[in-house]
């Protein structure tokens, strides 16, 4: 039996990656009720915003906040000239829409910044961290571990608590009801893409340092993101982020398994299944209203 | 993705614009000021250097072929255009479409002085968009519509298995700027420039065996057959040989977890540590060694694919002294004459975004190897078989971007460049560190007895 301390920590670590994404969508979806698939390509414009401002001397946090600044701007854009149009559609046909989106961004990323030119961005993180169990765990890590964490933790506070989440559920509930509430549904639901392009900015930031600054990769980072977010019945964020550690350290621990290793990467997509699967037989789930 | 498509094809063809023709005696005169006595200059191997087998020493190379820059008069070229074919994957998870650029500045080069004796080359390019299916059909449109009499500069990771029926049906001859997959290696027509990433990988094992001590080395390679599997096979067949123990790890490329992968390895305690990977992905793997502190653990070595000018810059100074890639075109700085042409034409009929990379060097090289074969044929009998015929004949091509004779071979596989040099990461760039040696693929042995019983290479 091989020594899986070391891959305990570093599949917490990649957990966290797949957390922190899956937190970020399905934030979005119950306070918009949009299954923002746009969540890694708004995340990676705005990580290679900030790569190309310290390219040009800018200092790391400097450009660090002008990503975000990016990133806001581009999900507000979305949020006020494309979501009203699409609001009154299914589910299905708004989540599409922000595929497309997706990929026009994706498009714009290959235009501006060659893909796969290597690239890195080096945050002041990257430098600290601690060794635990054989395995060296960065300041970057943690801060992405402990930022889903607290995404989490504040979402779910503010949801049930702050006037403006409430507001926000509502909206995501039963738009027409709330409008006769007297809820002002188009500056709510900027308010939701706001807060949502904050939170990719910043993920896009992290995961591009954790995994790769390359557009295509933190784009479609949004796919095992959606397998999380199952975990979560897209619905429980507290679900979400379990289900993200659990995918990570699925995946690292089969990497000294020489027989499944090179497959590790179906992780998600296989704990994704066998959730859906179990799920469909749990009365609780299944007669739930949507 | 149609969006992409058409921004990717804008990206090829804005090389549209044309620069002012040079006249001729200028671009000699440019040359010849920058022509330096030394050609590379080629150790002798010895047993100690490289192992147990013998190297062949390699002479200077000298272009004693026609040179297209000194014939013709400096008038553009005015006669029935010569059409040309090109494929590459530029569209898709990497962007490879150097190899078509360069070779696109070279014929306009070629046609503003005269051409292949007054015909210009009318070069198409196509893009397969990594995706099989479109790489058959530019490859018919290419061949059975726009009737190409051969095709330059292709760098594609699909179409070479895809196409090879095509390209034997039709009798057409491929002079590729890059091949990866080992199907690129194995078909009569299809002739990349470059030697592989099984060879040069294994040229960065030897090295690290020879100048490391490394015993025990990790090849890490994508998990795709026929280009990593293919690669670290190779590693571990040279390593049973050479008393070199060899563990390989296979990796998604789409992979997010590159820790789990160095801490697989590190835990293996190697000596030495082989990224065949592409330089984009390999990034991520030397940020986690980076995290995991393990430079002094091992040597970090890799093939070409990771000789990306941006390479040292994207892994940070940490890496200093610490990275070696075996390379197997000559350096991109390097001061020789082909090597210079290279970086004078796409300085003169390039883009400047165009990337000054290996790919662009082998385009480079297959649109050169290209003409001055044609510029020896009747330019009234230029058609399909006659060029199919002539580039057959092409053996003990010399140029300072490779370390041996280039030739296209009359058996069934093309794998011409097999020695290489080794590259270092120091001060923040690669620097040349050890020149051409030759690799020991036993899997090469039947090339070797080719090229010595139909003397594609002078001995």
């Amino acid at each position: 039996m091989p020594n899986l301390a070391p891959f305990l920590i570093s599949g917490l670590a990649v957990g966290a990656i797949y957390a922190l994404s899956g937190v970020g969508l399905v934030v979005l979806y119950r306070t918009c009720g949009v299954l923002n698939f746009a969540y890694g390509a708004i995340g990676a414009v705005g990580a290679l915003v900030a790569w190309q401002l310290v390219q040009l001397s800018m200092p790391v946090l400097l450009a660090s906040l002008a990503a975000i600044v990016v990133t806001t701007a581009l999900s507000l854009l979305y949020g006020w000239v494309i979501a009203p149009r699409l609001a009154y559609r299914e589910t299905v046909v708004r989540g599409v829409a922000t595929l497309g989106f997706a990929l026009l961004l994706l498009g714009m990323c290959d235009l501006l910044w060659r893909s796969n030119t290597p690239r890195q961005v080096r945050l002041p993180t990257d430098t600290l961290g601690f060794t635990l169990l054989g395995a060296r765990v960065t300041g970057t890590r943690l801060t992405a571990f402990l930022l889903a964490l607290a995404i989490t933790i504040g979402v779910v506070v503010f949801l049930n608590r702050a006037r403006l989440g409430v507001s926000m559920r509502a909206l995501a509930n039963d738009r027409d009801v709330s409008a006769l509430l007297g809820i002002s549904v188009l500056r709510v639901e900027l308010w939701a893409w706001l807060i949502s392009g904050i939170m990719a900015g910043v993920s896009g930031l992290l995961l591009a340092s954790l995994v790769n600054l390359n557009a295509g990769t933190l784009t479609f980072l949004v796919i095992p993101a959606m397998a999380t977010a199952i975990l979560g019945r897209l619905r429980s964020l507290g679900a979400t982020l379990a289900g993200g550690l659990c995918i990570g350290l699925a995946e690292a621990l089969a990497t000294p398994f020489a027989t499944i290793a090179p497959y590790r990467s179906v992780a998600p997509f296989a704990i994704a299944l066998l959730a859906i699967l179990w799920q469909q037989q749990q009365p609780a789930f299944r007669l739930a209203k949507d | 993705m149609s969006v992409m498509a058409i921004v990717a094809m804008v990206q090829i063809f804005l090389g549209g614009w044309q620069a002012p023709a040079l006249s001729l005696g200028e671009v000699a005169r440019r040359e010849a000021a920058r022509r330096k006595a030394t050609a590379p200059s080629v150790r002798s191997l010895t047993d100690a250097d490289i192992g147990p087998v013998p190297a062949r020493i390699i002479g200077p190379p000298v272009t004693d072929v026609v040179d297209p820059a000194t014939v013709g008069d400096g008038k553009a070229a005015a006669g029935e255009p010569i059409v040309v074919g090109g494929i590459v994957g530029a569209t898709g998870p990497d962007n490879w479409s150097s190899g078509a650029k360069s070779a696109t500045a070279y014929f306009k080069c070629l046609n503003a002085n005269g051409g292949i004796n007054g015909r210009p080359v009318n070069y198409l390019v196509e893009d397969d968009k990594w995706n099989p299916e479109q790489a058959a059909l530019v490859a018919a449109k290419l061949v059975k519509d726009d009737k190409v009499v051969a095709m330059v500069g292709n760098t594609s990771f699909v179409e070479c298995g895809v196409n090879r029926p095509l390209y034997e049906q039709e009798d057409l001859m491929v002079i590729a700027a890059v091949g990866v997959p080992r199907e690129c290696f194995e078909q009569k027509n299809y002739v990349p420039t470059n030697a592989g990433p099984r060879v040069s990988t294994l040229g960065a094992a030897q090295y690290a065996f020879q100048k490391y001590g490394a015993k025990r080395q990790v090849c890490i390679a994508t998990n795709v057959p026929n280009a990593g599997t293919w690669t670290c096979e190779g590693i571990e067949a040279w390593g049973k040989g050479a008393g070199v123990e060899v563990k390989s790890i296979y990796i998604d490329p789409g992979a997010l977890d590159a820790t789990s992968v160095v801490l697989e390895a590190a835990a293996w305690k190697p000596d030495a540590l082989l990224t065949s990977i592409p330089g984009g992905v390999a990034v991520p793997i030397f940020k986690a060694g980076q995290d995991q502190d393990l430079r002094d653990k091992f040597h970090w070595l890799g093939p070409t694919s990771i000789y990306d000018l941006k390479f040292p810059e994207a892994i940070g100074d940490y890496w200093d002294g610490y990275v070696d890639a075996q390379i197997e075109l000559n350096a991109t700085d390097s001061s020789g004459p082909d090597n210079t042409a290279w970086r004078t034409i796409m300085d003169t009929y390039g883009d400047p975004s165009d990337p000054r990379d290996t790919f662009s060097q082998a385009g480079y090289l297959a649109a050169k190897i290209f003409s001055e074969t044609l510029l020896k044929l009747d330019p009234a009998k230029i058609d399909r078989q006659s060029v199919t015929a002539a580039l057959r004949q092409v053996k003990q091509y010399k140029s300072d971007l490779m370390c041996g004779e280039w030739y296209v071979s009359p058996g069934d596989r093309q794998n011409a460049n097999h020695a290489g040099r080794m590259a270092s990461i120091k001060g923040g760039k690669w620097v040349t560190v050890a020149d051409c040696f030759e690799t020991q693929d036993v899997d090469l042995k039947p090339i070797l007895e080719l090229e010595a019983k139909e003397g594609l290479v002078s001995k």
